[in-house]
């Protein structure tokens, strides 16, 4: 490719920019930029000149008033990411936590709060458990005994809550309970220490804000088209992420009709992490694919031909989030990767990485930004390597020796200050050494042979950042057509330059120039104002479904004879894809004023009017809409619980109702019932209340085939939900004396009993027996300290007999459906009360057979065997490992 | 209050600009018109301190509606140009020379350099470094109509000439032109750019006059001085002006080398190695192998016939000769592993014959002799050509049969 003959005159200094700047809303406007003087021929009498902006473009117009799905939107329901309002303090009387200079004020309390309320058992775990008896939630007056050692919460709460309601109020002070409260147990009330814990969330707040700012982990765009290889069928394959997670991969086929139409289900694919860019190039009739996750980056083969299917070919993980991942042009199976750590890697398939920089600093200037960027220049062995402050060529046969700077953000370029890198791109497919930079404020192209000068620069006014750009090379002495996309904003720009000599001058190669005005285009917002109207909560939802962030862009050109026409294709991050036509038109010099200016006026919506009342003429956006919006309510049936944080009143343990049974008896109850009275006519007695098959086998018991659980385990489950203290003093609450004559009494009956154990193992386990109890003996009379009185329960709930218990002993259902979280979630348990309400219950499930009087041979009879082996491992489990088979 | 009052007012300005925005990036040009209208009264209470102020978002607005807006006519522009130069002090320069960029895109150049005259002359307190730059690219562009008047001048009395007729008079006017042409085309080239134009037109006008030491200079610091960006059309400038002079190879060689070294792709490197293959010294063949080597490397000659001539030429003149294989081996070593996926894949072979035969001829010859016979390039074309009953492709069979080992050598 020829170099231009000559440039646009322009200044060239070094240096950091010095023009003060920031985003100019109409800086791109009225510009000529710099005239070239073509000299007047030996014939000619005026020199012409053309000018660096200002020359003729393509005429093309939007087919439709707005952008058409192309998908009908995935089922189950999509969860918009964090906005603003989320974690932005609303109102305004607190200044101290300022973000930066947005003025912005985290919520951090809000947020704080909502941890604590979400994950009690990551917050307060294992001081709730051991504290959980002194705090008490009723709402009657506390009795003098347990007064000394019980809090009342109920009064706090109530302090809380008054808090919440004057929130705002500048005249707030904390009421001094709460003070006193806080003082009292912030040090040592949280499983995490508080103040590392709120630098963590703090760091993660910080992290979704400047996310929420401007999040550059789709840079690059997640959609890509791939064209059929001769270009001329109208069938096309678009790749895309789709799912609730976006971690799923679709090849769909497109047929391109009036409207773009999807042909058959597609080629679907599963990753390990939601995709955030889709590169694709073609090589040799054939296209690579590459798909960058976080941590994961593929390659697909796609075979040109259409309908063949795509081959997965490589995977890499990273340690660090890969930023860039970009195909070459040049050689199949050739990618660059970058990640988050300033590492730049060539990625062959077949001979794998070769990493060709690792570099943490920014390269021209300091700056915090881990986002790197690389991509292919003109030469395949030359990649370009970019951070928010420049972009640099280097050799991947000496990466460290051979490398030059094609772009700096300084004044060699007229930089404004404080502009920064945003989307480096080829445009190999227009011109082999051609590049485009965007940053915030302006759009470059740069020549790799004259470096850091751009031939082309041009201040695109947009309100975010272009994080997606996609080319359209025009045939020689057409304009090329650049694609400029925003993520928050959905911004779309269509811009036009020509790098060749209109065919007025013949051949040569002449300096870029842009052509035309830019041009907006649709967006997928765009469409709402034309839609139907909706009932207010579906329009909301709606509203907030079709202004997600765009998450990509792609797009490409069709020409059937004299027509030509471009499809753009948009994809945002709720997975929606939404297409538009746009017609070219042959250029009649002075345009008159058409009729469209008036048509396609904010307000008016010829297409979309009366969708209903359109089967014909522009039937087919409308019907595209109809379906697109019927599947959408399908899939959004449920509104989304998260818009409200699940709330908690905590006055009361639990309710009366909270404790009532099921509507009837369960069929569990009923056979007990059953049993229960037939063994009462009979006169007999109950040995276990296990039913034949229902009760899951505890998994140590496996270990101990039949005599029940076994006791290391039990107690390390009671351990282990919190009740130790309970288990133990249920332990110590039988005398010793008790203890061995039920021991003896059950020696006696191991002695009969044949068959089951060997001689020798009855020896041993008696032999454990003997000194674990005089263990026991030397123990005891510490543990039975006078000040505890032998209660079962200290839960502050009164014992046997109470009401709310009332029902228990009348139904004696194993604990295991009575206490299983099922049962209790339908009988409308809050979550953090099942624990509660479970251990207590399973005190009075054991109540019958150990009750704290001693009742003599009838209770011991009943369940003995396993309440003696639960204590016999209780005192020392460690040199009871051997003989549990450890 | 009146600060709620200039709260609202800058908000209604704001809520104006992005109306007019959107218009304009719709090409609603008489709808972005009204809303300037309405804009304009931004004007009366401009209290901004913005990166653009009031006066020239309307100059730069007004300036792209009149560009599209079907009822404009250049007297309206003009009109409304030089209402925008009174409106802002700080700016007129730049209004001034967008306006006379304007005129000499459509064709009045004798307003122009008037515009320029004008703003030439403009005095206000003391400069600011942009409009420092400003006032010289002015002078620059008039030095620059002042060429065009000149060349003009210049080629009326060449053709009175031929009649054996001169024209004191127009002669006079010429040297005029020169000599306000020189002095304002000259001080622009001293200061670091991109200035193509100017430097051509300058070294044109020392030329005509026989200043040829002075051009020569000129082109030198143009190309050479570190100051400026590294402009390849320097280093081309320079070499047609020695070329021109009729200087030695030396001489043309070294200037080519330097920009062999700065953009090895550039489409002058096929002269650069035809010269260098024309030459006795080892040396310099051996560079000129390098050279069409490396302008191979690039996506841009992938399909250029000529290069790929010049490297089988020389391929095959070394192959014959059997001398000097190693410089094929060197060049090759550092390329064996991505050029056959690069240039020789079966399906460039397949598109290359289509498109293309001479050329895939030529990459065929190369492709055999550094991959063997057996390489799909190779094998796919030799088989077409032979298919084809071409001559050239028999001839091109047999070669390669008599030097079918030379690729073992060469990789080896």
């Amino acid at each position: 490719m020829e170099f231009p003959a000559a440039l646009f005159p322009s200044y060239f200094s070094a240096g950091p920019p010095r023009e003060e700047g920031g985003p100019a809303p109409v800086a791109g406007w009225g510009e000529h930029g710099q005239v070239l003087g073509g000299g007047p021929g030996r014939r000619q009498v005026q020199p012409a000149f053309v000018s660096r902006r200002g020359a003729t473009g393509e005429k093309w117009e939007a087919a439709d008033a707005a952008a058409v799905p192309v998908l009908l939107p995935s089922a189950g329901c999509w969860f918009p990411s964090p906005a603003p309002q989320d974690i932005v303090y609303r109102s305004g009387s607190c200044r101290k936590l300022r973000v930066g200079k947005s003025g912005a004020t985290l919520d951090f309390a809000r947020q704080l709060g909502h941890f604590f309320v979400d994950h009690p058992e990551d917050a307060f775990g294992s001081l709730g458990r051991l504290l959980h008896k002194n705090f008490y939630l009723g709402n009657s007056k506390l009795k003098r005994p347990a007064r000394n050692s019980t809090i009342r919460m109920t009064a706090l709460m109530e302090d809380i809550d008054r808090l919440e309601a004057r929130r705002g109020c500048p005249r707030q002070h904390l009421a001094s309970r709460l003070r006193w409260f806080s003082h009292l147990c912030r040090d040592w009330l949280f499983e995490v220490p508080l103040g590392l814990l709120a630098d963590c969330l703090h760091e993660e707040l910080m992290q979704q804000w400047s996310n929420l700012l401007f999040d550059d982990s789709f840079t690059g765009g997640a959609l890509a088209w791939l064209p059929s290889e001769d270009g001329a069928t109208p069938v096309g394959r678009l790749v895309h992420p789709g799912g609730q997670a976006m971690n799923h991969l679709y090849f769909q086929d497109v047929v391109l009709e009036e409207l773009p139409r999807a042909r058959g289900s597609p080629q679907q694919f599963e990753l390990s992490g939601r995709i955030r860019q889709v590169a694709a190039a073609r090589v040799d009739g054939q296209d690579f694919v590459g798909v960058r996750s976080d941590y994961h980056c593929g390659v697909w083969r796609v075979p040109g031909k259409t309908g063949a299917a795509p081959t997965p070919l490589q995977v890499i993980r990273t340690d660090m989030p890969a930023s860039c991942l970009t195909v070459s042009p040049h050689l199949p199976g050739e990618l660059s990767v970058c990640t988050q750590s300033g590492t730049i890697y060539l990625w062959s398939v077949e001979t794998g990485l070769q990493q060709l920089r690792h570099d943490p600093q920014t390269m021209f200037f300091r700056d915090y930004s881990p986002w790197r960027w690389s991509d292919f220049t003109a030469h395949p062995r030359v990649l370009s390597c970019a951070d928010r402050t420049g972009v640099q060529c280097l050799d991947a046969r000496a990466p460290k020796r051979c490398h030059f700077d094609l772009f700096k953000v300084g004044e060699e370029a007229g930089c404004q200050q404080g502009e920064r890198v945003v989307l480096p791109m080829y445009l190999g497919k227009a011109h082999p050494s051609q590049y485009l930079v965007t940053t915030q404020f302006s759009v470059y192209v740069l020549d790799e042979r004259l470096p850091l000068v751009p031939v082309l620069k041009w201040a695109h006014m947009m309100k975010a950042p272009p994080l997606f750009a996609h080319l359209m090379p025009g045939k020689p002495g057409r304009s090329h057509k650049v694609l400029l996309g925003a993520s928050r904003t959905q911004e779309l720009l269509l811009l036009q330059y020509r790098g060749k000599r209109s065919s007025c001058r013949g051949g040569g190669q002449s300096a870029c120039q842009l052509a035309g005005t830019p041009q907006k285009l649709h967006n997928i917002a765009g469409c709402l104002p034309h839609l139907p109207t909706q009932l207010p909560h579906r329009h909301h939802l709606l509203q907030q479904r079709l202004t997600a962030p765009a998450a990509g862009l792609a797009a490409t050109l069709q020409e059937d004879g004299p027509h030509k026409s471009m499809l753009v294709f948009q994809l945002s991050e709720a997975g929606d894809v939404f297409c538009q036509r746009l017609t070219h038109k042959a250029t009649q010099p002075p345009a008159p004023p058409s009729r469209d200016e008036a048509t396609t006026a904010p307000g008016s919506s010829p297409l979309f009017e009366a969708p209903a009342s359109s089967p014909q003429g522009l039937g087919a956006a409308a019907l595209r809409y109809r379906r697109w919006l019927r599947a959408f309510s399908r899939a959004c049936k449920e509104p989304p619980r998260h818009s409200w944080p699940p709330s908690l009143s905590q006055r009361r343990l639990f309710t009366h109702r909270d404790l009532e049974g099921p509507a009837g008896p369960s069929s569990l109850q009923r056979q007990m019932r059953q049993r229960l009275r037939q063994t009462m006519q009979e006169g007999g007695r109950i040995q276990r209340w296990e039913p034949l098959a229902l009760q899951p086998p505890p998994l140590p018991q496996t270990l101990e085939p039949a005599g029940g659980p076994d006791p290391l385990s039990t107690r390390l489950t009671a351990a282990w939900a919190g009740d130790w203290e309970q288990w133990w003093e249920e332990r110590t609450s039988f005398s010793v004396a008790q203890r061995q004559r039920a021991l003896r009494e059950r020696r006696r009956r191991q002695k009969r009993a044949k068959g089951r154990c060997s001689l020798s193992a009855s020896f041993t386990s008696s032999l454990t027996y003997q000194s674990e109890l005089s263990e026991l003996s030397d123990a005891g009379p510490q543990l039975l300290s006078p000040s505890r009185p032998p209660v079962l329960s200290q839960e502050g709930s009164p014992p046997a007999g109470s009401p709310p218990l009332r029902s228990l002993p009348t139904s004696p259902a194993p604990e295991e459906a009575l206490l299983s979280s099922q049962s209790l979630r339908c009988r409308g348990i809050p979550k953090e009360r099942r624990k509660t309400l479970r251990d207590y219950l399973s005190v009075w499930a054991e109540g019958p057979p150990e009750p704290p009087e001693p009742l003599g041979s009838q209770a011991s009879q009943l369940c003995i065997p396993s309440s003696q082996s639960q204590l016999s491992s209780a005192s020392q489990p460690r040199r009871k490992r051997p003989r549990m088979g450890f | 209050s009146s600060n709620e009052h200039k709260l609202n007012f800058r908000k209604s300005k704001e809520a104006c600009l992005s109306y007019i925005q959107d218009a304009l990036l719709q090409k609603q040009w008489k709808r972005a018109a009204e809303f300037l209208t309405c804009y304009v009264e931004s004007l009366e209470k401009d209290y901004s301190r913005e990166h653009i102020g009031p006066s020239e978002m309307i100059w730069r607005i007004g300036t792209e509606i009149l560009w599209h807006h079907s009822q404009s006519s250049m007297k309206e522009f003009n009109c409304f140009i030089e209402q925008m130069k009174t409106l802002g002090v700080k700016r007129y320069l730049k209004v001034c020379l967008e306006h006379v960029f304007h005129l000499l895109c459509n064709g009045q150049i004798a307003e122009a350099y008037q515009n320029l005259s004008l703003a030439e002359s403009w005095r206000f307190g003391e400069q600011t470094a942009i409009q420092d730059k400003e006032m010289k690219l002015i002078q620059a562009y008039r030095g620059l109509l002042d060429y065009y008047s000149w060349s003009k001048q210049k080629n009326i009395l060449l053709e009175h000439g031929e009649d054996g007729f001169s024209d004191l008079a127009v002669e006079q006017e010429m040297h005029g032109y020169f000599r306000k042409a020189a002095v304002n085309l000259k001080e622009i080239i001293k200061i670091p750019g991109v200035w193509d134009v100017f430097v051509k037109c300058y070294v044109d006008l020392l030329e005509f006059y026989g200043d040829h030491n002075e051009a020569r200079q000129v082109l030198n610091e143009y190309a050479y001085n570190s100051k400026f960006p590294a402009n390849p059309n320097a280093h081309v400038y320079l070499y047609q002006f020695l070329k021109r002079q009729g200087e030695s190879k030396k001489s043309l060689i070294s200037a080519l080398k330097i920009l062999h070294d700065i953009v090895p792709s550039h489409e002058l490197m096929i002269d650069f190695n035809t010269m260098l293959q024309k030459s006795k010294k080892r040396k310099k063949r051996r560079l000129g192998l390098e050279v069409i080597f490396t302008a191979l490397d690039y996506a841009g000659w992938k399909e250029n016939a000529k290069a790929w001539s010049c490297l089988a030429r020389q391929v095959k003149q070394i192959v014959i000769s059997e001398k000097h294989l190693d410089w094929i081996k060197q060049e090759w070593s550092s390329r064996k592993d991505w050029w056959p996926a690069f240039h020789f894949s079966r399906y460039l072979a397949k598109r290359n014959w289509q498109e293309n035969k001479s050329l895939s001829y030529e990459k065929a010859l190369v492709a055999g002799l550094l991959l063997g016979k057996d390489c799909k390039y190779f094998k796919y074309v030799s088989h077409q050509g032979c298919k084809a009953q071409l001559k050239r492709f028999r001839m091109l069979k047999k070669f390669m049969n008599r030097h079918n080992l030379v690729y073992l050598r060469i990789s080896g």
